[in-house]
């Protein structure tokens, strides 16, 4: 068999139920409005590094689960988030992204907490401590973080709107396989290790680690090899790691550079994605030089990496938006190494979970055809 | 009696059901959702021209309703046509609107198609071995194509009646001028999203009446036969197609005369024809050039409309530049007659889209005649039987 | 100095167009005078010519725009001469500009409506600059509702 018609088409592909995800999860709006509920305002979310707000008084706005948000360093190592949101209208107090804040008298507090300065907020008062929702999942990074007597600070920011839904950008950081788009992947990345060096881990809650990987920096025309003194403590320059945190954060490192990646839904088919790029407090500025250079040559907005993902995001979003497209499969099982899907079931399983649908049928459990879809309200 | 207080103005009005259509068709967002899964996805859709994919690999792509599509030839010559959508994880596949490929590569994880909607190569294969997923599973989608007087139709629906038998006679008329000889092909392509629902451009080639708002057509079609020679004819299905129609185009400033050397096949220099498809294409043919409509909505209020320009194939260089003047002195953008049909049909959206406007009358009857609205209501009665709302009143429950 | 001229003339046509001067705009034009505006489908994958017009057709059809109904507001041409070519044996002078042009609405509301590039010779004849031949090539191929006057 070749092509296939519409009624092979709206068949659900010949795979166990958690190794594809049905098209309604980008579309409904009843679904994206249960995201907001049941996965956005109970989990805890990145909300800045502390380097952002150096002084008591700082503060960094954001948005998170559709509130207008804002998180301030009240003293030495306490920080505290707030809903943004004052006065009978409603408006949003602080006048910028970044400042110092007079007073959050009359915002209403969120739970806020940090780990290895990285701020957290989340909504839901009953939601476990932040220590036990990340669990082990940044675990790969702690020789990158512990016991180090210099800290991290933020030299990079840039956001962008996507056009479409939230989850086709986080399936571009969990997905390995499309590393055959990227051809500064292919060259660097592919040919760095053996499949079977690589490591996927999920962790509890939905986190997914990945560890394992190299690159060949000199591979690549125009990119510098990185060199043993370039390389950030606990790293070797060649190293690649990451943590995805369930829904929305993504901890990305490569040898030399840091980068913190966050996406927020603003609707079903518009996203904004935050990128941050981090160095060592006080280095020299040769040694910041290096790092921006790192960064910028794979993660910045002119970069030869992040441009393409969001290519593919919106290219998923032309097919899946509008209902074209019904399925997508994530079925590559290399037990746990290679270019396993297992990242995208571990963030599909606690998707299902969290909004009590599963992610392969979520309009009606029982009906996954596209027909009997329809005729739903 | 004169100007109508609020009562007066909501009150339908007094001619036949069958004679207005209310305002709802254009504004109400569950209309449209009802056209677009009754008529859009269930009725044939200009897809292209033939000429446009001429060769063998050559392909097209073109987005319908929110579909994206690949049209393609194959190394049979036949012309299939496929949703342009990666069975892997989705991703739209071909971006480039036209090109000839023998290999679609989809940039995401690099599966590979080939001309006839097969998976022809997945990298890595491997990682699907223990869910035994097999290149033979991953076939696109392919969407029925079939060929009229050298027009690509699509239809999503699989069980749809075949092309002949829903066009029936409609295009009969363009049968000579289309395809005797080497028939024709495209030379002009150009779109627009305009700011109306997309029937309100559709009735702009259904509506004889409107001539008066041209000063191109009042000055050259209205005095160039008498009304009673032109004859509306309905057909089965909701198209519609209209005879009888001259031009004098030398009697509009800057034009001339046409001559008959260049005139189509079958067509008199002067002739005018032109029908329509439902739900929404026209076909136009003035004597010596056509033009070929395609209005796609994007949502209740936008439009895409898509216009053709077409020569005969293998035209003489200085016969195409006549032809092609032809067809812009009426039909490019920079054309007489086109432009001022856009306008009316935002105007129209302006009465009509946020609920000024409650009713359009469309009662004029010439006995097929003149200025008959006999097509305007072929179309709506069409449009009520397929949507189960009657266009005088779509928002009762629909009939079943 | 004639380069000045040429960029004058240039100008000159534009500010004639904008204010829909089109006495204005044909005094500016040789008796022999081309006027082309094309624009490449890669739908198609050709090159189109959307108007072709000499002078006694381009006179006869800007005598028709007052009757016409078409867009409403106005248009804006932004030009950038960026080449001036040394004159040609038969005296004519090439100029490349670039274009951009925006609609402004009745309502006072502004937006891009179309960029591309005018191929221009101009005719250097009894002291008199004026515009021989013009290919307005158009990068734009959403004009919208269409427009009834040159761009
Ligand atoms: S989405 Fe097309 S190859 Fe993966
Ligand atoms: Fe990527
Ligand atoms: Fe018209």
């Amino acid at each position: 068999m070749t092509a296939r018609n519409a009624q092979a088409w709206a068949n659900p592909p010949r795979v166990p139920p958690s190794h594809f995800v049905s098209g309604w999860v980008y579309r409904d709006p009843a679904i994206y409005d249960a995201e907001q509920a049941k996965i956005f305002r109970r989990v805890w979310r990145f909300a800045a590094h502390e380097s952002e707000m150096p002084e008591a008084g700082a503060y960094r706005t954001f948005v998170h689960a559709c509130e207008p948000m804002m998180v301030v360093r009240e003293t030495g190592d306490r920080f505290a988030g707030f809903i943004d949101r004052a006065g009978p209208a409603g408006a949003r107090l602080l006048p910028g992204p970044a400042g110092q804040c007079r007073s959050t008298r009359g915002l209403r507090p969120c739970r806020t907490a940090a780990k290895w300065g990285f701020v957290f907020v989340t909504l839901d008062p009953e939601a476990p401590d932040l220590d036990s929702y990340l669990g082990d999942a940044l675990d790969i990074f702690r020789d990158v973080f512990e016991g180090r007597e210099f800290s991290y600070e933020v030299f990079h920011f840039h956001q962008a709107i996507v056009e479409a839904n939230w989850k086709a950008w986080q399936e571009t950081i969990l997905d390995l396989y499309h590393e055959f788009m990227h051809v500064v992947l292919r060259r660097t990345q592919m040919p760095a290790t053996a499949m079977t060096a690589r490591s996927l881990r999920q962790h509890r809650n939905g986190h997914v680690s990945i560890g394992g990987l190299r690159a060949l920096y000199g591979n690549y025309q125009a990119y510098r090899v990185r060199s043993e003194g370039e390389a950030l403590p606990g790293l070797t320059p060649d190293d690649a790691r990451f943590t995805p945190l369930f829904p929305d954060t993504t901890i990305i490192a490569r040898g030399t550079v840091l980068r913190v990646d966050t996406v927020t839904p603003l609707g079903p088919h518009r996203t904004l994605v935050e990128s941050r790029g981090l160095g060592i407090k006080g280095e020299s500025p040769a040694d910041r030089r290096m790092r921006i250079r790192h960064h910028n040559d794979y993660w910045g907005p002119l970069g030869r990496n992040v441009p393409e993902d969001a290519y593919a995001a919106e290219a998923c979003e032309r097919a899946f938006g509008r209902g074209a497209a019904l399925f997508q499969t994530i079925a590559r099982d290399e037990d746990g190494r290679g270019q396993d899907d297992c990242g995208l079931r571990a963030f599909y399983a606690e998707w299902s979970r969290r909004l009590g649908r599963p992610a392969c049928a979520p309009t009606n459990a029982d009906a996954i055809s596209r027909g009997e879809q329809e005729g739903k309200p | 009696m004169s100007a109508r207080a609020a009562e007066a103005w909501s009150k339908p009005p007094a001619v036949p059901e069958t004679h207005y259509v209310s305002g709802l068709v254009y504004s109400d967002e569950s209309v449209f959702a009802d056209e677009k899964r009754r008529i859009f996805d269930r009725t044939w859709h200009l897809a292209c021209h033939e000429s446009e994919v001429p060769e063998p690999y050559d392909f097209r792509t073109v987005d319908y309703v929110g579909t994206p599509l690949l049209v393609v030839r194959g190394a049979d010559r036949r012309i299939r046509t496929f949703f342009n959508v990666c069975p892997h994880r989705g991703a739209k596949i071909v971006h480039e609107l036209s090109g000839n490929t023998k290999r679609f590569t989809c940039f995401y994880h690099l599966w590979s198609f080939d001309a006839v909607g097969a998976c022809t190569d997945i990298p890595r294969q491997e990682g699907y071995q223990t869910v035994g997923l097999k290149k033979d599973d991953v076939g696109l989608r392919e969407v029925r194509t079939e060929i009229h007087v050298g027009l690509v139709f699509v239809n999503l629906d699989d069980q749809a009646t075949p092309l002949g038998q829903y066009l029936g006679k409609a295009l009969d008329a363009f049968e000579g001028p289309m395809t005797a000889g080497k028939g024709l092909e495209v030379f002009h392509y150009n779109r627009a999203i305009i700011q109306s629902n997309w029937k309100a451009w559709q009735e702009t080639n259904l509506d004889v009446y409107h001539e008066f708002m041209h000063v191109l057509l009042r000055r050259t079609q209205m005095t160039a036969a008498p009304l009673e020679d032109r004859k509306v004819t309905v057909h089965p299905n909701g198209h519609t197609s209209i005879a009888g129609l001259r031009a004098k185009y030398e009697y509009y400033k800057g034009m001339q005369s046409r001559d008959d050397r260049l005139a189509l096949p079958t067509l008199r220099a002067d002739d005018f024809i032109f029908g329509t498809v439902f739900p929404h294409v026209a076909v136009l043919a003035r004597g010596t050039t056509m033009r070929i409509d395609v209005v796609t909505p994007l949502d209740a209020h936008r439009t895409l409309i898509e216009w053709r320009g077409l020569g005969v194939r293998g035209d003489s260089a200085e016969d195409r530049q006549a032809r092609v003047r032809h067809h812009n002195q009426y039909w490019g953008p920079f054309g007489r007659n086109v432009p001022e049909d856009a306008y009316a049909a935002e105007a129209a959206e302006m009465g009509f889209g946020r609920g000024a406007a409650r009713f359009q009358v469309i009662a004029r009857d010439e006995g097929g005649s003149g200025q008959d609205d006999g097509m305007l209501r072929a179309f709506y009665g069409e449009w009520s039987r397929r949507t189960g709302r009657p266009a005088a009143n779509p928002s009762n429950a629909p009939m079943a | 100095m004639t380069e000045q001229n040429v960029r004058e003339l240039v100008y000159r046509s534009c500010l004639a167009l904008d204010r829909e001067d089109f006495d204005g705009f044909l005094a500016l034009c040789d008796p022999a005078l081309h006027y082309v505006v094309t624009a490449y489908s890669p739908e198609i994958r050709k090159e189109m010519t959307w108007m072709e017009q000499d002078l006694a057709g381009m006179k006869a059809l800007l005598a028709m725009v007052p009757q016409h109904l078409r867009r409403t507001g106005s248009l804006h041409r932004h030009v950038s001469v960026y080449q001036v070519e040394a004159p040609a044996s038969d005296g004519t002078i090439g100029a490349l500009s670039s274009f951009l042009v925006t609609h402004t609405a009745l309502d006072g509301g502004s937006r891009l409506f179309a960029v591309g590039h005018y191929h221009d010779r101009i005719a250097a004849t009894g002291g008199r600059h004026l515009l021989k031949t013009r290919r307005a090539h158009l990068e734009t191929r959403d004009l919208g509702i269409g427009l009834h006057i040159p761009i």
